[in-house]
């Protein structure tokens, strides 16, 4: 009984630390902070049914390889009609309430730069979201994990070549979402 | 270089991962091409903007939520764990249960049986149309040569044994010309990979080219009259030999033919 405990000790020791980052691609690929947070949790579970096969090295790949794995598979189970997420998912709250960066917009006095940092986070947020969900999630894994080519390839299961391509089309992609989505309206631009 | 290559080519640079002479092409083309170097400025700024986004905020208690549940599932491994042997047999017998093995056996076999029902089919159209294929092709060949045969003569008593010292079996060769098929005489020709005897009819200004080789084994199948390019083609097997008549005569006459044969 006790070989147990200190598995599930040196599990909880590997993976808590990477709990933001697993959330944080889990919300990337569903765009749902709802279906993020049940992914992370079947993400989080299967990574410790498997643990036995863990062969060391670094985890961050080994267990977001897992938390997308799992982000794909909710997605397909839970969205037949695809990947049709209104944004407002982003800006509203779990209840239906303004979200954090609205109410940032709200606050009148002392925000104004912290508002005018958020709607351009806003802009940049909706470009990537609006990007397909292979684009978006190596984006996030390069610029907001910082990840490695080679790690990427571990996380996404694919060759480094093409991370290397897949890379260049979503940078590509991420442009032209940019630059085209400054012209339409910008609350709705999907 | 083109744009639209060195747009490609622009995200690799930017993670320095591009090398040698792609790095120097690329930089040699942003150095003329003004929009691919905008867009290198654009994309190099992106990256930071996308990492300024930081991490989605977790949410509260999802923390506690995830340990929780791991607790609650490693207590239920706890117990397996103290029995590590019974752990993964339940889990097995239930994946094999009959049912499902039945189910699985039932999928395979029916899986196999279409294959190889495609197969057969398939693997059995292929070798009629590559047959139809050689014998078209070998008879347009002799029309185009200048003498379609070989050993010129009317009488079957002279060509027959010429064939016969030229193929793997001895032909049946007829004089028709009672029936209005003069015979002009034999020849070698190649058809599915073998070496095949040709008797040469006539039907007044009309070539008619009898292909008959050796298939050892097949049962007899009955003249079967397919049209190509004008051509008309009939194929029967009788007595193991598969022959092939073809002719741009009308199909009644050529099958009037295959009845004389």
């Amino acid at each position: 009984m006790g070989v147990p405990m200190d598995v599930r000790a040196q599990f909880a020791e590997l993976t808590t630390p990477h709990l933001a980052a697993a959330y944080n691609l889990a919300f990337w690929i569903t765009r749902s902070r709802a279906d993020a947070e049940d992914v992370v949790q079947d993400a989080y579970l299967r990574a410790w049914r498997g643990f036995g096969g863990f062969r060391g090295g670094p985890m961050l790949p080994w267990l977001l390889a897992i938390v997308r794995n799992a982000a794909y598979r909710w997605m397909s189970t839970h969205r037949h009609a695809g990947n049709v997420v209104s944004l407002d998912t982003l800006f509203l709250g779990d209840d239906g309430m303004p979200g954090r960066a609205m109410q940032i917009a709200a606050d009148t006095p002392t925000a104004e730069a912290a508002m005018i940092a958020a709607s351009e986070n806003a802009h940049v947020m909706r470009a990537l979201a609006s990007l397909p969900p292979v684009l978006r999630e190596i984006l996030v894994l390069r610029e907001i994990e910082g990840m490695s080519y080679h790690d990427i390839a571990l996380t996404t299961g694919s060759p480094a070549g093409t991370v290397m391509s897949r890379l260049s089309r979503a940078r590509l992609a991420l442009r032209r979402a940019l630059t085209g989505a400054g012209e339409k309206d910008s609350q709705h631009a999907m | 270089m083109q744009c639209e290559q060195a747009q490609m080519l622009i995200g690799a640079l930017i993670d320095n991962v591009l090398a040698g002479q792609q790095r120097r092409v690329l930089l040699a083309h942003m150095c003329s091409c003004a929009r691919c170097a905008a867009l290198e400025a654009g994309m190099r700024a992106d990256g930071p903007a996308v990492a300024g986004l930081g991490r989605v905020v977790l949410p509260d208690g999802l923390r506690d939520r995830v340990n929780a549940q791991l607790d609650r599932a490693g207590i239920a491994e706890d117990a397996a764990w103290a029995e590590p042997v019974s752990r993964p047999l339940p889990a097995l017998s239930n994946w094999l249960s009959p049912g499902l093995l039945r189910q699985a056996a039932m999928l395979v076999l029916a899986c196999g049986l279409s294959s190889a029902a495609t197969w057969w089919v398939t693997a059995n159209r292929m070798h009629d149309s590559q047959i139809v294929h050689d014998v078209l092709a070998a008879h347009v060949r002799s029309l185009l040569q200048e003498a379609p045969i070989q050993i010129a003569s009317s009488d079957a008593h002279t060509v027959k044994p010429w064939l016969v010292g030229r193929v793997d079996f001895a032909p049946e060769v007829r004089d028709l010309s009672a029936e209005g098929f003069p015979l002009l005489g034999g020849r070698l020709d190649y058809i599915d990979g073998r070496r095949v005897a040709v008797m040469v009819y006539k039907r007044r200004l009309h070539t008619i080219n009898v292909f008959a080789w050796l298939t050892e084994g097949a049962a007899d199948t009955a003249p079967r009259l397919v049209v190509r390019n004008g051509y008309s083609l009939v194929t029967w097997t009788q007595g193991g030999v598969a022959r092939a008549a073809i002719s741009d005569v009308n199909s009644d006459e050529l099958l009037m033919l295959q009845k004389l044969l």
